[in-house]
């Protein structure tokens, strides 16, 4: 007897909101669909209303754990744009918070796997150990999320001294406590039976379906985007690509446990070879017409940003591709046969970051029902026609 | 032996002191330069609007309150910063500045408003940064928001 | 004077106020030992050391709005959160402490009252199926059939765990049981795998981790307590509290000794044996994750009962050949 259950788009599992339904019989899945847009805030059309400079602050706020992620992957490419190149002193310290937020990203995804398992031990361990990571990044940046370091042409903070020093000891407890969640994660029996097996996806099945990070290295697809396309200082770091050959959820928790090991190494490495000198330049504030394409390996997987300039110093048009929206794909394959109790596990395993996938909105007929396709000039003539009407005074009010 | 592996660790943490901190009835403690709200120091702004111009939530705002004796009134919207400090670096002569306070919540969004009235000092802005790889930094005359044009 | 009595026993001790004091006392017991292991702290400000915090929500509960959806079943939402405090309620007067003269018998202890006992706490797993299939929620379904599902594995280990001591003790009485270990403690040993078994099994029975599968959180949302909210869902979770004393009284009576010493040791060490179960319960449920409902299947019929079996074995091989 088949039925229908919905998880979302207010579910306990999911942090944020998505529709997923699935078609169950008894404790199998037999059909996924997905719907998004619940989370959509119509970011690209206002980063083209903002200078370059605001745009940083805009871009930070698409998600909250990748937030460096995105700023820097914008930054890469408006720097590419106003053809200025940051100092090293400043790119070295613009890669150690973006290796420290993959820390911070991976022991928080280890947390919410020990959470949607069941495992409420592991996930207060795991964040409490996270808790070291975040005091770094406020020491650092003056705040735990949104750490807005980046600026156009570099950084906007430097480290002292003592804050190395701290940096490099704190790396000691975090080695330790990770060993410690490895040896726990890959032997308490009960967490094991629940991520062994669960989530399957092939090989083939990963590289067709356009899978990205640890999603796809879990199933023995080594890409990393700071190997295969180095960005800004990676191609100098050395550092391995982790994978692992299960395939399945126990794979991917494997492969983060592994990529932070990694990111410990990376920063250690940073931290002592931090160049002197400057941390910023003098970027300019208009931007030669042209288009540029940025990618980032964020903690999720391949981060892209497309920025196309006209002269002015607002950009013309700014697309995203975010991981977790080429992952979806990915996941829907993986939920056909799998069981109730393992929805929450296969869709966390992609460490879902709804909010930055945001991007594509199907419209609906509100009396038909049916699916219809609006072209994007029309869908541009319709919002410069609502906004024409707007004031324009430059202390409007902001309705609650 | 696996099955009871992870007994002995949580054991221990049975006498050893919570991770907690016992908020709000013990203090957390911020590290310097934390972001907290921006304020202005009057005596050295000198009505440049920099911050106005690079402010992204559109939070600080200088009207001129009188043109003959050169006053304006600055009022940062603290319902509407995003704590960001772009103030701060935009400033020339150090008259912004953030402070450590993260428990502003209030009833009112009108509450949160803070207002400055002052006379425009005199003051030399600190000198340019060190000269670009690229062209040199032009002076944006400021442009108002617009919604953009469409584009066929 | 006796109808005064009467209705101190059943109103004050060990009657309804007792039974809501402890079984909050003990839910906070569990609350704290198990954020002190998770290395946090627990409920704190309500009350002094948080003991309040159980009688909070059960007031909060109380006092919410109490939503019954349309297509639910009426009676049955009403009717069973109270039928289900009134059967653990029945089954605390069994729990041999709360006889002032313990070789009398009487209406709550004559032989064969275990056998009641475990009949009266396999109740609660058949009410939250009720529950669950009049709520007619997709979630609450999935739920009701996880409860059952369970049911099926762990109620068997549960019963041949507790027969052993019984068979040792050569009676189907509580007190006589308990009375048995108090002269010979040495044969508590012969009963320790059934021990393990008996935690094992009653943490499935009360649905705490790691088989919360009915109610799991982040899968089905509230399992069988999806719909329930207001006074009923305060019933319920009293009633999980109370099940969760009555359920370590039984286990402390069988395999720890039971409560001699009258009236004010007796219940002294009732509150020692049943917290230091409790705790046991709270240790297992920090550090396991929750299993798939086919998992407890098979775990229970692939390692628990044989274990039982083996175990009610040897007992029956002891007392032939030695005693």
């Amino acid at each position: 007897m088949k039925f229908q259950i919905p998880i979302g788009p207010q579910h306990p599992a999911l942090k944020e909101p998505i529709s997923l339904r699935m078609t169950v019989e008894g404790e199998v899945i037999r059909d996924a669909d997905l719907r998004l847009g619940y989370n959509h805030r119509g970011i690209e059309k206002l980063a083209e209303e903002r200078t370059y400079l605001q745009n940083i602050y805009l871009t930070e706020r698409i998600c909250g754990i990748c937030s460096h992620s995105h700023t820097t992957c914008f930054v890469q490419g408006v720097e590419a744009l106003l053809e200025v190149v940051a100092p090293r002193r400043g790119q070295f310290l613009r890669y150690l918070v973006a290796e420290l937020e993959r820390v911070h990203s991976h022991l928080l995804w280890l947390g919410v796997a020990g959470h949607e398992a069941g495992f409420d031990s592991f996930f207060m361990y795991t964040w409490r150990d996270r808790e070291v990571v975040m005091d770094i990044l406020e020491m650092i940046s003056g705040n735990r999320v949104h750490y807005a370091i980046n600026t156009l042409g570099g950084v906007r903070r430097d480290i002292d001294e003592a804050l190395r020093t701290k940096i490099l000891d704190s790396l000691g407890i975090l080695r330790a406590r990770t060993d410690y969640y490895f040896k726990l994660g890959a032997n308490e029996p009960s967490f094991v039976g629940r991520l062994a097996g669960v989530g399957r996806l092939s090989k083939e099945d990963a590289l067709a379906l356009c899978a990205v990070g640890p999603t796809a290295r879990a199933s023995g697809v080594a890409h990393d985007v700071r190997r295969d396309d180095p960005y800004g200082i990676y191609g100098e770091i050395p550092f391995e690509v982790c994978t692992a050959d299960s395939c399945d959820v126990l794979g991917r928790t494997v492969v983060r446990i592994k990529e932070l090991g990694q990111s410990y190494n990376i920063i250690e490495y940073l931290l002592r070879n931090l160049p002197d000198g400057p941390v910023a330049v003098k970027a300019p504030r208009r931007a030669k017409p042209g288009e540029v394409v940025s990618r980032y390996e964020a903690p999720r997987g391949e981060n892209i940003h497309y920025i196309k300039a006209n002269g002015s110093d607002k950009p013309e048009r700014l697309k995203v591709r975010a991981p977790t929206l080429a992952n979806y794909a990915a996941t829907l394959a993986m939920l056909k046969n799998g069981f109730i109790a393992d929805i929450p596990l296969i869709f966390a395993a992609i460490d879902p970051c709804i909010c930055c996938a945001e991007r594509t909105v199907e419209l609906i007929d509100g009396r038909s029902g049916r699916p219809s396709q609006v072209r994007w000039s029309e869908l541009r003539r319709m919002a410069a026609r609502r906004a024409g009407r707007v004031s324009k005074k430059r202390n409007m009010e902001w309705p609650l | 032996m696996r099955i009871a592996g992870f007994v002995p660790e949580l054991l221990r943490h049975l006498f050893k002191k919570p991770a907690t901190v016992d908020y709000p009835f013990r203090k957390l403690e911020v590290p310097k330069d934390f972001r907290g709200t921006p304020f202005l120091h009057p005596e050295t702004c000198i009505v440049c609007r920099a911050c106005e111009r690079d402010c992204p939530a559109e939070a600080i705002e200088i009207v001129e309150v009188n043109a003959a004796e050169k006053r304006f009134k600055m009022t940062i919207h603290n319902d509407r910063c995003v704590h960001c400090a772009q103030c701060v670096d935009s400033c020339p002569t150090d008259a912004m500045e953030m402070d450590d306070k993260f428990e502003i919540s209030a009833f009112s969004r009108w509450d949160l408003k803070e207002e400055w009235e002052y006379v425009r000092a005199v003051v030399k802005p600190k000198p340019a940064a060190p000269a670009p790889q690229a062209a040199p930094a032009a002076p944006v005359s400021p442009s108002p928001v617009k919604p953009s044009e469409s584009e066929t | 004077m006796a109808a005064l009595k009467t209705l101190l026993y059943v109103f004050v001790y060990p009657g309804l106020v007792f039974m809501f004091v402890y079984s909050t006392f003990c839910e906070w017991f569990d609350r704290k030992v198990y954020a002190r292991l998770q290395n946090r702290m627990g409920p704190t400000h309500t009350g002094r050391w948080g003991l309040l915090q159980p009688v909070a929500d059960f007031f909060k509960l109380m006092a919410k709005e109490d939503i019954v959806p349309e297509k639910a079943d009426k009676t049955m939402f009403t009717l069973l959160p109270i039928f289900g405090l009134a059967v653990v309620a029945t089954a605390m007067l069994l729990l041999p402490v709360w006889h002032f003269n313990p070789a009398a018998g009487g209406f709550n202890s004559f032989s064969g009252d275990i056998i009641v006992l475990l009949y009266l706490l396999s109740l609660p797993t058949i009410i939250f199926f009720l529950a669950a299939w009049s709520s007619t929620n997709v979630f609450s379904t999935v739920g009701g059939t996880r409860v059952l599902t369970m049911f099926f594995g762990y109620e068997v280990p549960l019963f041949l765990a507790v027969l052993s001591p019984a068979l040792l003790a050569g009676s189907w009485r509580l007190a006589e049981i308990a009375r048995f270990f108090q002269a010979k403690p040495v044969l508590l040993l012969v009963n320790l795998p059934g021990f393990i078994i008996a935690v094992i099994c009653v943490q499935a029975k009360l649905e705490r981790t790691p088989f919360d599968i009915p109610h799991a959180e982040t899968e089905i949302v509230g399992g069988t307590f999806t719909e329930f909210s207001g006074k009923k869902l305060a019933f319920f979770r009293l009633m999980t509290d109370v099940e969760m004393v009555v359920s370590s009284g039984l286990l402390a009576t069988v395999f720890l000794g039971g409560f001699p010493g009258g009236l004010v040791l007796g219940f002294l060490r009732f509150i020692v044996k049943t917290l230091f179960v409790i705790f046991l319960l709270s240790l297992l449920r920090a550090a396991t994750s929750r299993i798939r409902v086919d998992q407890v299947v098979s775990f229970a019929w692939g390692y628990l009962a044989p274990l039982a079996v083996v175990q009610l074995f040897f007992v029956i091989l002891l007392k032939g050949f030695v005693l």
